[in-house]
């Protein structure tokens, strides 16, 4: 099998790799450039454990081939906050104790991002529609959902944080 | 979960495509949106050497113009639909690719894939039946055109032949006259696979009274996503209005051919059928009203 050199923009820098044409972009991610906050879980799209950025949208990197994922914008929980500072989104996990074991919370939050960047007032079926390709065994998604709300209303500029 | 070993290709147009597929025979796979293959792939369930790539063959992206017969490129993605589809006079279409697994799904997810899958609880599959869609087909040897109906043999087997690639689906010209609409039962009300579905497609006299035409598809019923004839029937000729749109759904009901299993009797789902069927007449025909004036 041919291998293929490809480049990776992740979180606005680029990554040259060479790669087997059957490495996902989560592996690619995790295990060639260390970025280890993208979990996986299933591995066939159930979870969204591995759920990424790609030129803004989700999706289930496990299920998505690292070279199809070249040449365009990928975002992964490492790019969300501004150097120590968390996103609004992340802060709002945080405060609501939406985060217990924390494997879903990368996922869960950047599923968050991408439904907030569509629609910055969402309801909470909408909330819990845009997060319905995520799961988490812990909290129960009550406490999710309620962060998820309260980052909405932050990022509004409705409410701010303490 | 690891992918096996395969090469890969990511040809720039339709004939190199093709030439790919042609090349290496049953040993190639067409790739899409890779929510069927790439699973397929990590479950055994698929084997292969070659994934074709058909990301940049840009005609598999392309829609007809507003006014034009509809035509949806293979390539076109099941969040596209829920966005688009209404704008072209699809809703039963946009309907069915909104409740299709989750956002991160409905992201990568394909018409092509979703008609080449060819599950019996398909949800583009049964929209596009009741649409009375017509697949478009292109092989080393030309172009071809199939029913969808034709198009699905039976659960998971298409009509499709080896090297051929989906151009595109082509909802019948007059489906914008008419109303459309879908219903999808699960277990769960999203990321869920279909317990029963029912896509329904209505067309309106001049009178916005007087069904002209009508097409029940349901999903997850029977080996394929099923066309209920008798439902139409039931319709056509008639006012339409709770009586016509129960005996419809009655009709629908008689149809099904559901099977019993861990997920839900047989019984459960004909009956649901009738619920689906009913409610999602109602919803198109209100739009068929609005195609109409
Ligand atoms: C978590 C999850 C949830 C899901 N939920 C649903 C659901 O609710 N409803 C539903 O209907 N489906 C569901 N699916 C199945 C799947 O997402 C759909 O069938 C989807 O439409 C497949 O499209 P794709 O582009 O990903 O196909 P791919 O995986 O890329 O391809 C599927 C098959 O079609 C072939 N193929 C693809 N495009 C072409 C083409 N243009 N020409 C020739 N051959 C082609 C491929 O070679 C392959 O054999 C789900 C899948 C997952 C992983
Ligand atoms: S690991 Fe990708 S969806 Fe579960
Ligand atoms: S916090 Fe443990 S899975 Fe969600």
């Amino acid at each position: 099998m041919n291998k293929l050199a490809l480049t990776l923009n992740v979180n606005g820098q680029d990554y040259d790799l060479l790669c087997e044409p059957s490495r996902t972009l989560a592996q690619a991610l995790r295990e060639d450039l260390g970025l280890t906050g993208t979990k996986v879980g299933c591995g066939v799209g159930d979870c969204g454990a591995c759920t990424v950025l790609v030129d803004g949208q989700t999706v289930n990197s496990c299920l998505v081939l690292a070279t199809q994922a070249a040449g365009k914008a990928i975002v992964t929980i490492e790019g969300l906050a501004d150097g120590p500072k968390l996103h609004p989104i992340q802060e709002a996990f945080v405060e609501h104790g939406a985060i217990q074991c924390g494997f879903c919370s990368p996922g869960m939050i950047l599923s968050a991002k991408a439904l907030l960047d569509a629609n910055p007032a969402p309801s909470e079926l909408e909330i819990r529609q845009g997060l319905s390709g995520n799961l988490c065994r812990c909290t129960g998604y009550q406490k999710i959902v309620q962060a998820v709300d309260s980052a909405a209303r932050t990022l509004r500029g409705e409410r701010t944080v303490g | 979960m690891l992918l096996p070993r395969f090469d890969y290709q990511r040809p720039r147009d339709l004939s190199e495509a093709l030439g790919l597929l042609a090349q290496a025979g049953d040993q190639a796979r067409p790739l899409a949106g890779g929510t069927d293959l790439l699973v397929n792939l990590k479950l055994g369930k698929v084997t292969c050497r070659l994934v074709v790539d058909l990301d940049g063959v840009a005609e598999l992206k392309d829609v007809s113009g507003p006014g034009e017969a509809p035509s949806l490129g293979a390539l076109l993605s099941a969040a596209w639909l829920a966005k688009q589809a209404g704008g072209l006079g699809l809703m039963g279409l946009a309907e069915a690719g909104g409740v299709l697994g989750s956002p991160q799904v409905r992201n990568r997810a394909t018409i092509g894939g979703n008609l080449c899958t060819a599950r019996p609880a398909g949800d583009l599959c049964t929209a596009l039946l009741a649409l009375d869609a017509r697949v478009v087909l292109a092989g080393a040897s030309g172009r071809r055109e199939l029913p969808v109906e034709q198009f699905i043999t039976g659960p998971g087997l298409t009509a499709i032949a080896p090297g051929e690639i989906l151009l595109a689906a082509r909802p019948a010209p007059g489906a914008t006259a008419g109303g459309s609409a879908f219903e999808k039962l699960g277990l769960r009300r999203t990321m869920e696979i279909a317990l029963v579905s029912a896509a329904v497609w209505v067309q309106s006299e001049a009178d916005g009274r007087t069904v002209k035409a009508a097409r029940v598809a349901l999903g997850a019923v029977g080996p394929t996503p099923l066309l209920a004839r008798a439902a139409a029937t039931a319709l056509v000729g008639r006012p339409a209005g709770t009586e016509a749109f129960a005996a419809a759904a009655q009709a629908a009901a008689e149809a099904a051919r559901p099977i019993d299993d861990h997920r839900g009797s047989a019984e459960y789902r004909r009956q649901m059928v009738a619920v689906l069927t009913r409610r999602a007449l109602e919803r198109a025909w209100s739009r068929a009203l609005e195609a109409t004036a």
